[in-house]
């Protein structure tokens, strides 16, 4: 570069040419809550544009590393995130194609001798040219068991992150505490992952939030009553095991459908309107089990 | 019709009566689909009515004859009547029409292209009434269609047998036509096939004359191609030439040919077409690529007012089972529109050639699974026109680069080489989304830097084009519609 | 000598990003690229060895290129390496396109025996001078 001239560099209009700009405006209205999630992807955003900038103007030869894990509780958004991502990714010249592969162990780890590393590959070479997304990534590693097919399709894996940068990015996916235990007895992933970022669960007033989004996609609303009913449902509902934020959310409206509709019928002598086939009313949330006036035990 | 006719009560009374009123003429017949439909251009004399000539022509090539017979009342005679449905003006001329006759499957026997051309354009080319007459087109029902073999081999056996996809095949016709005894003619196909290319061609006149017999020519070159081959590890032929003044001939050269393990021989269309489906069935029997050069086409199929189009005969020819078949260049020295060219080699390689009559085409035509036919693009072809030529002639062909060879620089090999690699740098740019036809003399310019023969090719014959008007185009523009 | 089969054996060897090139114009038309390699070159050695199957429903040709350096690490130097894309359109059901990717240090060629028989008539064979040493020693 000409030092005694700078020349003036557009990062307006790069950010304006990318396309990112839609993505991002998109992930804040689409996705309830996430805040510091929305705030992370924007620095790497930021990040990776100006790394682009850099690099057009050679002040750095190196392509980034890309990798990222994301952490936190089911239901909490990161397979959404991670197809966002991608977008990202591809709009900004990172990835050549905007497609995501999502896989668990099953689909990487084979049963017997040699299964393994061609299952692996197989995976690998479908997500190449895009984000590869390993939910539960760490039942990959299994230590209580030293034969393992497991640990094959890690060194694979570690290989291909570290040599083949331009052509795959990968998410590791899963809870906070068991992905902490999983990097720290397989370091070359740690030393591998440029980005993480940490999903928290949501506060009540956000799920509330999500579930009536969920609904307004299925063209059905809660009544005023059912509102209120979902709303106690969501407090008792979180202080149980195995909560998962909005999938939880997701399985609860389904059943609740499926109440509204077995009502429906059973009172199918009465004129029905179109806004009965859409409201769903108190009595399809407090049937809930979870709500059920029951000596201390629910499911 | 300049006839007087007396006066009749019946159909079927003794006498002269019009076309017309015999029944070969009906507006409102809908053509079945088993029915064999064509399309004939038709220049009445003065005075005779376009659809009195057009029913003529139905009447001649069907069952007609000038006379009412009372014989035709032993038969079905309706169900032999060949029906003229539609007649149009062919766009600007007055003089001319297009007349579309409708013939009934039965009029014709199975796997027999003899039959087929005797009945459509046996007689009737002659009828005074006419000025000229000329076959625009067939379409062949698929029911009639698989009554015949097809291509011995086919372009996609013919691809896996060479071992060779993904580009045009290369060949060369050996120069000079006449005159080179076995032994110099031997040493051309040797070089041109160690060069590069993958075949060399007999000239459609080499037969079995006293420079050259053909047992000699046979022995010499299968020598050149087996020491080429095993030059290059790369499958190589040469087209030898069986053509022979009788059958039995044809059979015996093409035997010998087999014996000394060519993989490819070739016949003229002058041998007649009983000639070549005989020779196409023994070719199926005998793993042998069948190259068919049309010897004598252009008497009958280059103008527009009179004669067959060679579209029909492009058509004849597949059914025939032939697999590679002269079909125009488009920028040679020979005849050829290149919306008219389009749809010869859509005949020859497509599945279903839908109505196009911008490319000449004017029925619908279902091949079924026939094979595909290789088209062959031979005359005045140079290297420097390779962006040109991938574009107009696509990637299932062969193009002949006999002068564009033998007539380089720097010798035969090195022509050969120059088309070769024109040919692959042409390809590989394609296949990168590169705008090859824009860019192609930058990418020619670009592989003539490692390629030394290249650059010589394109610094002779660079500025040769052949720029004429062509005779036989089509008569519509690509918008209009039929009417 | 050079072996001449393929594509585009006359163009000076491609490059890794020459090879991408060709195999995203494959992944375009929907074909699956084979990766084959053989120490036995002779022109009509049809079935060569295959690496892996045939690799469908790939979005990127990172993918090959990245089986190919797979294979390169086994058989680069000892052997012809190639990319074959096949088209399962009716019709077709055959290889579209097939160009060598590496080819052995030194060609070894080919010998043409001739055996004189009747008349002035001759049989060829043609013998990959390769294939002459036993399976592992040919290049």
């Amino acid at each position: 570069m000409d030092m005694t001239t700078p020349a003036i560099i557009d990062i307006k209009a790069a950010f304006e040419a990318s396309g990112v700009g839609p993505v991002l405006e998109q992930l804040d209205r689409d996705l309830v809550g996430l805040a510091p999630v929305k705030r992370r992807i924007r620095e790497i955003a930021a990040l990776l544009l100006v790394d682009k900038l850099r690099r057009d103007n050679g002040l750095t030869a190196q392509p980034p590393t890309l990798h990222m894990s994301f952490t936190g509780n089911p239901g909490t958004g990161k397979t959404t995130v991670a197809a966002r991502m991608a977008d990202i990714l591809h709009k900004l010249g990172y990835i050549r194609s905007n497609h995501l592969v999502s896989v668990t162990r099953d689909d990487l780890v084979g049963q017997y001798i040699g299964h393994t590393a061609p299952k692996t590959k197989e995976i690998l070479k479908k997500a190449m040219g895009g984000v590869l997304f390993i939910d539960e990534a760490y039942y990959l590693y299994r230590p209580e068991n030293e034969r393992d097919y497991g640990q094959e399709a890690i060194e694979i894996l570690l290989q291909v992150m570290e040599n083949r940068r331009d052509d795959l990015v990968v998410i590791l996916a899963g809870y906070a505490d068991r992905m902490e235990r999983f990097f720290t007895s397989n370091p070359g992933f740690r030393s591998r992952i440029a980005h993480h970022i940490d999903f928290p669960d949501y506060a009540p007033d956000e799920l509330m939030q999500i579930a009536e989004y969920m609904l307004r996609d299925q063209n059905y609303r809660f009544s005023p009553e059912a509102k209120d009913a979902f709303r106690t449902y969501l407090d008792a509902r979180m202080q149980q095991p195995h909560f998962s934020n909005a999938r939880s959310v997701r399985n609860a409206l389904d059943r609740a459908r499926l109440r509204q509709a077995v009502r429906l019928f059973e009172t199918r002598d009465q004129a029905l309107t179109v806004d009965d086939l859409m409201t769903l009313g108190p009595q399809e949330i407090l049937a809930s089990r979870v709500l059920a006036p029951k000596p201390e035990q629910a499911a | 019709m300049n006839v007087v006719a007396p006066k009749r009560t019946g159909r079927y009374d003794a006498g002269v009566m019009k076309y017309k009123e015999m029944g070969y003429f009906d507006l409102d017949y809908e053509p079945k689909d088993t029915d064999v439909l064509a399309c004939f251009r038709i220049t009445p004399q003065d005075g005779v009515d376009a659809d009195e000539a057009a029913a003529a022509v139905a009447g001649e090539s069907s069952t007609a004859t000038w006379t009412v017979v009372w014989t035709d009342r032993l038969t079905a005679c309706d169900k032999y009547r060949a029906k003229c449905y539609r007649v149009d003006p062919v766009p600007g001329n007055p003089s001319q029409y297009f007349a579309y006759i409708a013939y009934d499957i039965e009029l014709f026997e199975p796997d027999s292209i003899v039959n087929l051309s005797a009945s459509i354009i046996g007689n009737v080319f002659g009828f005074k009434p006419l000025k000229a007459l000329r076959l625009e087109d067939m379409r062949l029902p698929i029911s009639y269609v698989k009554t015949y073999h097809g291509p011995a081999t086919g372009i996609v056996v013919e691809r896996e047998r060479l071992d060779k996809f993904g580009r045009p095949l290369l060949g060369a016709t050996v120069k000079p036509k006449l005159g080179l005894s076995g032994r110099n003619y031997g040493r051309v196909v040797y070089e041109a096939l160690k060069g590069g290319l993958d075949f060399t061609k007999d000239d459609e006149n080499i037969n079995s004359q006293n420079f050259m017999h053909w047992r000699d020519r046979f022995l010499y070159c299968m020598e050149a191609v087996n020491r080429a081959q095993a030059m290059t590890g790369e499958v190589k032929g040469t087209y030898l030439n069986v053509s022979a003044g009788d059958m039995e001939q044809i059979y015996e050269r093409a035997e010998f040919a087999k014996e000394l393990g060519s993989t490819i021989i070739m016949i003229d269309l002058v041998i007649g077409y009983s000639a070549i489906q005989s020779i196409a069935k023994w070719a199926r029997r005998n793993d042998m690529i069948l190259h068919l050069h049309r010897a004598g086409h252009s008497t009958y199929t280059r103008q527009k007012s009179h004669g067959v189009s060679f579209r029909v005969i492009a058509k004849w020819m597949r059914l025939a089972g032939v697999d590679h078949i002269h079909a125009g260049t488009v920028v040679g020295k020979l005849e050829g529109d290149p919306a008219t060219t389009r749809g010869y080699y859509d005949i020859c390689r497509e599945q279903y050639n839908p109505q196009a009559l911008e490319h000449g085409l004017f029925f619908d035509q279902d091949w079924g699974g026939m094979r595909k036919l290789m088209p062959v693009a031979s005359g005045g072809i140079h290297a420097g026109q390779m962006h040109q030529l991938l574009h107009h002639l696509g990637e299932d062909v062969v193009l002949q680069f006999g002068g564009g060879t033998i007539g380089h620089p720097m010798g035969i090999q090195a022509g050969a080489t120059a088309n070769r690699v024109a040919l692959e740098a042409m390809i590989l740019a394609r296949n990168e989304g590169r705008d090859y036809l824009a860019e192609g003399p930058e990418i020619l310019a670009a592989a003539a830097k490692t390629c030394t023969p290249l650059a010589q090719a394109l610094n002779v014959w660079k500025d040769v084009t052949f720029d004429y008007a062509s005779t036989d185009t089509p008569d519509f523009v690509p918008t209009m519609t039929p009417a | 000598m050079r072996v001449t089969q393929g594509t585009f054996s006359f163009l000076p060897d491609l490059t890794d990003e020459q090879i991408s090139k060709q195999v995203a114009y494959c992944m375009r038309n929907g074909w699956a690229v084979n990766i084959e390699y053989t120490d036995d070159p002779h022109p009509r050695n049809t079935y060569w060895e295959m690496w892996g199957n045939p690799m469908f429903d790939l979005k990127d040709p990172a993918a090959v290129m990245y089986e190919l350096g797979e294979c390169r690490k086994v058989h680069k130097g000892r052997a012809y390496i190639r990319l074959s894309a096949f088209d399962a359109t009716a019709g077709w059901e055959s290889l579209r396109l097939s160009f060598i990717t590496d080819r052995p240090e030194n060609e070894d060629g080919f010998m043409l025996e001739r055996q004189e028989v009747a008349g002035r008539s001759m049989r060829y064979t043609t013998r990959a001078y390769a294939t002459d040493k036993p399976v592992g020693a040919r290049y």
